[in-house]
C-alpha cells in the first residue's frame, strides 16, 4: 500500500511542472509565518514589509542551497549528473507543500504543522530522486538528508533570531521591574 | 498615549493586515488546489457536489485550513497592543509608597489590609465580565467560607487582554453581535449548541496562545497587566509590608482558567513583588510557565473529569516522559499539591458549579488556602 502511494506521488512529481518560481513562492510563506516576531520585536508596518520579503528572499535562498547541496551529494555518491536547471525545476514540485508554511504562524499547533510540512518536503524529494534517477530509497534519503538539515537548520536560526530579539524587548520591559 | 487621530490609523492598517492575511492565505489555498487537480474541470465536478466523498475530503480539508487561521487571526489583536497600536499597554499603577493616590475609595471601604487576595480567573465558557449563574453561585459559596482577611476579585475576563467583552473586540466584535444577535432571535438549542461551542472555540485559541512557547510571554504580560489594573481599581493592590494591601496573590482558574493562571503568575509576581500561588480546579493547562519562583501550586481535580484527564495529554510537557519539563521539576521540586475529589466531572450536573459538588470545592479551596496561610506563618 506504502509502495503503491510513492509510485504514485512519483509519477505526480515527475509530471509537475511548478518551476523554480515556486521556491520563491515558498520562502515567502515561511517568512509570513514569522509575521509575529517582527510585531514582537515592534517595527513599523513598513519594516515589516521589507523585513518579510528579505526574509523570503533568505529563505528561497536556503532551499536553493538545500538543492544544490543535493545535486551536489548526486554527482559524488551517485555518479548521477544532472543538469541544475532541471534538478532545480523539479525541486519546485517537491516544495509545494511549503506553500503551507504560513499556518505555521497559528499558535499551539504549531510545531505539528511544521514538522508535517518538513516531512511532506523531505518525502516528495526522496521519491523525487528514486524516480528519476532510479535509486533505492535507503540510497535517496541518505543523499537528500544534508541538504535537507542544512534548509531546516538556515529556517530554524533566521526564525530564532527574530523570536529572540523579541524576548529581549520584553525582558528589557520588565527589568525594571524587578524588585532591587 | 497616542493620539485618536494616530490610534484610528494603526486600526485601519490592522483592518488591512487581517484583510491581507485573509487573501494571502486564501489565494495560497486556491492555488495549491489548482496545481493538484492538475485541471479545472476536476475542480468543477468537486464544488458542483456530485461527487461526496470528494466534496466530504474538500470540507475536511477546509476545516484543516480554518483551524490556524482562526488561530493566526487571534493573536492578531493580541499583538496590536503589544507594539502600541489600540492605544497602547496599560500604563502600570502607581504602588502606593511612591504616590500619593496609590489606593481609591473602594480600598477604604474595606477597612483593614486583607492578607491575601484572590483573582478568578474563569473557564473557557466565559464571553464577558458578569459569570453564569452557576459560576456565581459558587463563588457566592467560596466567598461565605473565605476567611476575612481574604478578599475575592471576580468578573475577570480571562480570555482578552483589554476589560472588555467579546462584543467589543476590535477585530472580530463585528462577528459576536451578529453571533448573539442570532442567539437572541433564535433561542433553539442547535443555535445556542452552536453559539456556545464559538465562544469556547475562541477562548480554547487563547489557551493556545498562552501555553505557545513564542507567543505566550507577551500575551501572558499583557494579561498580567490587566489584572494589575483591576486590582489597583479596587485596592487590593498588593503591599508585600501588608500595611496598604494584600500580602499575596492567589490565581484561582478553572478548567482553561488555570492555564491563564499558569502563564501569567511570574509577570504578577515580578509587576506585583508579592508571592503569588497558582489555585486550579478542574484545570486544563500546559504547565510549560516559569514556575520556579511560584509560591505554591495546588490542583484540585474530579476523579470523572475526561477533560482535565485529556489536558495531560493535549500538553505532553505534564506526562512523566519529559522528566526536564517545568511542570515535571516543579512537581520535583514539591511546589505541587493534588487533591483529588471523588466522582466530580469537569461540569453539568456531577461537575464544580453543581449544586452537589459546589460546597466540596469551595471547601477544598479554602483549606488549601489556610495550609498555605499556616505554612507561610
Amino acid at each position: 500500500m506504502i509502495e503503491g502511494a510513492l509510485d504514485t506521488l512519483a509519477n505526480w512529481l515527475m509530471r509537475a511542472d511548478a518551476g523554480i518560481g515556486l521556491v520563491l513562492l515558498v520562502g515567502l510563506s515561511m517568512s509570513a509565518s514569522h509575521l509575529f516576531a517582527l510585531l514582537a520585536n515592534r517595527l513599523t508596518p513598513r519594516q515589516i514589509a521589507m523585513q518579510l520579503l528579505l526574509d523570503g528572499l533568505i529563505l528561497s535562498v536556503a532551499l536553493l542551497l538545500a538543492a544544490l547541496v543535493n545535486m551536489l551529494m548526486l554527482g559524488l555518491l551517485a555518479d548521477a549528473v544532472v543538469r541544475p536547471s532541471e534538478l532545480l525545476d523539479r525541486m519546485g514540485a517537491a516544495l509545494i507543500p511549503g506553500l503551507f508554511y504560513v499556518l505555521v504562524a497559528a499558535p499551539y499547533i504549531s510545531d505539528l504543522i511544521a514538522v508535517t510540512l518538513w516531512f511532506l518536503i523531505h518525502l516528495n524529494v526522496i521519491t523525487l530522486l528514486h524516480a528519476r534517477f532510479g535509486l533505492p530509497y535507503e540510497q535517496a534519503l541518505l543523499l537528500a538528508t544534508p541538504g535537507f538539515v542544512l534548509a531546516l537548520l538556515l529556517v530554524i536560526g533566521l526564525f530564532h533570531q527574530s523570536w529572540q530579539a523579541g524576548y529581549r524587548r520584553l525582558a528589557s520591559e520588565l527589568e525594571p521591574l524587578e524588585p532591587h | 498615549m497616542p493620539s485618536r487621530s494616530a490610534i484610528r490609523n494603526q486600526l485601519s492598517w490592522l483592518r488591512r493586515l487581517y484583510g491581507l492575511l485573509a487573501w494571502l492565505l486564501l489565494v495560497v489555498g486556491l492555488a495549491v488546489v489548482v496545481i493538484a487537480s492538475r485541471n479545472g474541470v476536476q475542480l468543477l465536478r468537486l464544488f458542483s457536489g456530485r461527487d461526496l466523498s470528494a466534496l466530504l475530503k474538500l470540507l475536511g480539508v477546509l476545516a484543516l485550513l480554518l483551524i490556524p487561521i482562526s488561530g493566526i487571526y487571534s493573536v492578531a489583536s493580541q499583538y496590536a497592543f503589544w507594539t502600541g497600536w489600540l492605544g497602547g499597554l496599560p500604563q502600570l499603577p502607581q504602588r502606593p509608597a511612591e504616590g500619593s493616590e496609590g489606593r481609591d475609595q473602594t480600598t477604604t471601604d474595606l477597612g483593614e489590609s486583607p492578607h491575601s487576595a484572590i483573582v478568578y480567573l474563569d473557564g473557557i465558557h466565559q464571553s464577558e465580565r458578569d459569570h453564569p449563574p452557576r459560576v456565581s453561585a459558587f463563588l457566592q459559596e467560596l466567598e461565605t467560607r473565605l476567611p476575612p482577611d481574604i478578599r475575592l476579585l471576580k468578573g475577570l475576563e480571562a480570555y482578552t487582554v483589554t476589560p472588555s467583552r467579546l462584543l467589543d473586540d476590535v477585530g472580530s466584535g463585528w462577528f459576536w453581535r451578529r453571533v448573539f444577535a442570532l442567539q437572541e432571535h433564535h433561542p433553539n438549542a442547535l443555535v445556542s449548541f452552536a453559539c456556545a461551542f464559538l465562544v469556547q472555540a475562541n477562548n480554547v485559541i487563547k489557551v493556545g496562545i498562552s501555553s505557545d512557547r513564542r507567543y505566550g510571554p507577551i500575551l501572558n504580560y499583557e494579561l498580567a497587566l490587566k489584572v494589575c489594573r483591576r486590582l489597583s481599581e479596587t485596592g487590593l493592590w498588593p503591599d508585600p509590608t501588608g500595611q496598604s494591601g494584600p500580602r499575596e496573590l492567589v490565581l484561582l482558574g478553572y478548567s482553561g482558567g488555570g492555564e491563564m493562571a499558569m502563564g501569567m503568575a511570574d509577570y504578577l509576581r515580578r509587576l506585583c513583588r508579592c508571592p503569588v500561588r497558582i489555585m486550579t480546579f478542574c484545570g486544563v493547562f500546559s504547565g510549560n510557565q516559569l514556575l520556579e519562583q511560584v509560591a505554591g501550586i495546588t490542583q484540585v481535580v474530579g476523579s470523572k473529569d475526561p477533560v482535565a484527564a485529556f489536558g495531560r495529554i493535549a500538553y505532553p510537557g505534564r506526562l512523566a516522559l519529559l522528566p526536564l519539563s517545568n511542570w515535571n521539576r516543579a512537581l520535583r521540586r514539591g511546589q505541587i499539591e493534588r487533591v483529588s475529589i471523588s466522582g466530580m466531572n469537569h461540569n453539568g450536573a456531577r461537575g464544580p458549579f453543581s449544586e452537589r459538588y459546589r460546597p466540596v470545592v469551595a471547601a477544598a479551596v479554602v483549606n488549601a488556602l489556610t495550609a498555605a496561610a499556616a505554612q507561610h506563618a
